[in-house]
């Protein structure tokens, strides 16, 4: 994302670097407390912890769960144990993230923590908003009403000074995608073989080429950072992407609120739409789910899609989006490395030699997020009991985090969003037309390949 | 802030209210509504999840692919 005059170079070490190591820092004490509380009994039997091993870091943080008519029910999980400690405690993470990065990078401290609780607060507000079963069953992500509670505030309300000189919102987001690191395994990449493989990673990347093209130079969108976060936001998987790859190009807060917005709203048509209209062409479940899979953004909603049709869809679906997921730090690495070294270098004065220059704009903790993401795929692939750690320590702990980080980091953009911004964007209507032609490129392309692989090519010639 | 800013603020959350506390418990009765909530419930999905670590089930290769589809082809090194 652009960067703003609240970057926390100052006297102490850059943005990227303090995000790096607290993220790589995070990531670490999760995986050495999930260790030290390893299982004795079959550690690697995957029968017994289906999610990894159970964390003691659980413990400390959690989200409101989801609610009907009083918000006070989103306090208690499912067998109405209370959930307000670890509740309060998923802010103080995010306190504590953000004034660790402040000491770090050579803010003052006591500046920043009246703003990082209140942004705290806001989050979890936005998590509130967001369990409310029919916008919880209906997949609008918590990241579209914590930019509302953030647009709203900003806008129309206005933000206090001390507010202001204490948001934080690049640098919660950057750390949270060093610990997203964490969750994104190449080792994944194989689950469904190469008729997985072809399926999710020739169309992905044809497809957000494509769309990037289209939108640079058919509909000549002036932004191409808004190009690439739609793209890489219809084609590869949702808001998780548009964070990536929004980071990697620097796009504009209003930018990736824009992509968000887009996103979440087809999804949702999608997530009803699909399901029928696969039913209606007779498609077999294998190849209907790597359909949805491969084409619905969000993870949950393709769950939710590929569902309605059937187990065997289902499964199929939610682990096409899983391959899918694990591109994001390829994705995000290669978006980095075209924008440091081709698109920056040909907007702005040339300093010294393509390479040297690419480095120079690199976002450095992109490096953090590939680095996490290689040393917890190593630790998956080694062993059935890594891979229990590795699950253990990321659905128990390092994934709720990052919410929480990513949560109050879109609170922030929202408060720092314009809204006479966006309008613009907004009335020319071609972002819209950008990801509306996108997707239907991508169901055709995915249709396509999912009937030839999953349909015909591999399909084995005698059934049980 | 300006001086009207804590009746924007008071009229920005009653809003809010209204919807959350109101409207959308209004619209989870509607019959199609109610429906899906169900489904969704009942078969234990999390719609909202943006990545797999966030389902209450991760997902795993299903056993039956391998005897439907081949994974590795002969060519396949």
């Amino acid at each position: 994302m652009a960067d703003d005059g609240l970057s926390l170079r100052r006297c102490g070490l850059h943005e990227d670097v303090v995000a790096t190591v607290i993220g790589l820092a995070i990531v670490a004490l999760a995986l050495a407390v999930t260790w030290s509380a390893r299982p004795a009994d079959s550690p690697g039997s995957r029968e017994t912890w289906p999610k990894g091993w159970p964390t003691p870091l659980s413990q400390t943080i959690d989200k409101p769960q989801t609610w009907s008519d009083s918000p006070l029910a989103a306090f208690r999980d499912k067998k109405a144990n209370l959930l307000a400690v670890p509740i309060v405690l998923g802010g103080a993470w995010v306190v504590a993230v953000a004034v660790a990065g402040a000491a770090l990078g050579g803010r003052s401290v006591g500046s920043m923590l009246p703003g990082s609780i209140a942004l705290a607060v806001l989050a979890g507000m936005a998590y509130l908003l967001a369990a409310q079963k029919v916008i919880h069953f209906y997949n609008l992500e918590y990241p579209l009403w914590a930019l509302m509670l953030g647009i709203l505030i900003g806008n129309v309300v206005g933000m206090p000074v001390w507010l202001e000189r204490s948001l934080a919102g690049e640098f919660l987001i950057k750390t949270g995608l060093v610990v997203f690191g964490a969750e994104v395994l190449f080792s994944r990449l194989l689950e469904l073989g190469l008729p997985g493989l072809l399926t999710s990673w020739v169309v992905t990347p044809i497809v957000l080429v494509t769309t990037y093209w289209c939108g640079v130079h058919l509909l000549k969108i002036p932004s191409k950072s808004l190009c690439m976060v739609v793209s890489a936001d219809m084609s590869v998987c949702g808001v998780s992407a548009a964070i990536a790859t929004g980071a990697a190009c620097r796009a504009k807060k209003e930018e990736l609120s824009l992509a968000i917005g887009l996103s979440l709203f087809f999804t949702v048509i999608m997530m009803v739409a699909m399901p029928p209209l696969i039913s209606w062409l007779g498609l077999d479940p294998i190849v209907g789910g790597a359909w949805i899979g491969g084409t619905i953004d969000a993870t949950g909603a393709v769950v939710a899609a590929g569902e309605s049709l059937g187990k065997e869809a289902g499964e199929v679906a939610a682990t096409v989006k899983m391959i899918q997921n694990s591109m994001i730090g390829i994705i995000a690495f290669a978006v980095a490395v075209y924008w440091a070294g081709w698109v920056e270098r040909a907007e702005g004065p040339r300093e010294g030699g393509l390479l040297a220059e690419a480095w120079r704009r690199f976002p450095r903790f992109i490096l953090g997020f590939v680095a996490a993401s290689i040393a917890c795929s190593w630790l998956f692939s080694s062993s059935p009991e890594g891979a229990l750690w590795v699950d253990g320590t990321t659905t128990g702990f390092t994934s709720r985090l990052r919410g929480w980080l990513f949560c109050a980091g879109f609170v922030c953009m929202g408060l720092q969003t314009n809204f006479r911004e966006l309008a613009p964007f907004l009335a020319s209507g071609r972002p819209l037309a950008l990801y509306v032609g996108g997707q239907l490129l991508n169901l055709a392309l995915s249709l396509a390949m999912a009937s030839l692989t999953f349909g015909w090519l591999f399909r084995k010639a005698v059934e049980p | 802030m300006t001086t009207c800013a804590p009746v924007r603020l008071a009229l920005m959350a009653a809003a809010i209210g209204i919807v959350w506390g109101v409207a959308l418990p209004a619209v989870q009765r509607m019959a199609v509504v109610k429906r899906h909530v169900a489904a969704m419930e009942l078969r234990e999905v999390n719609p909202a999840a943006m990545v797999y670590t966030e389902l209450d089930r991760l997902p795993v290769r299903p056993k039956w692919v391998e005897d439907r589809v081949t994974l590795w082809p002969y060519f396949w090194p």
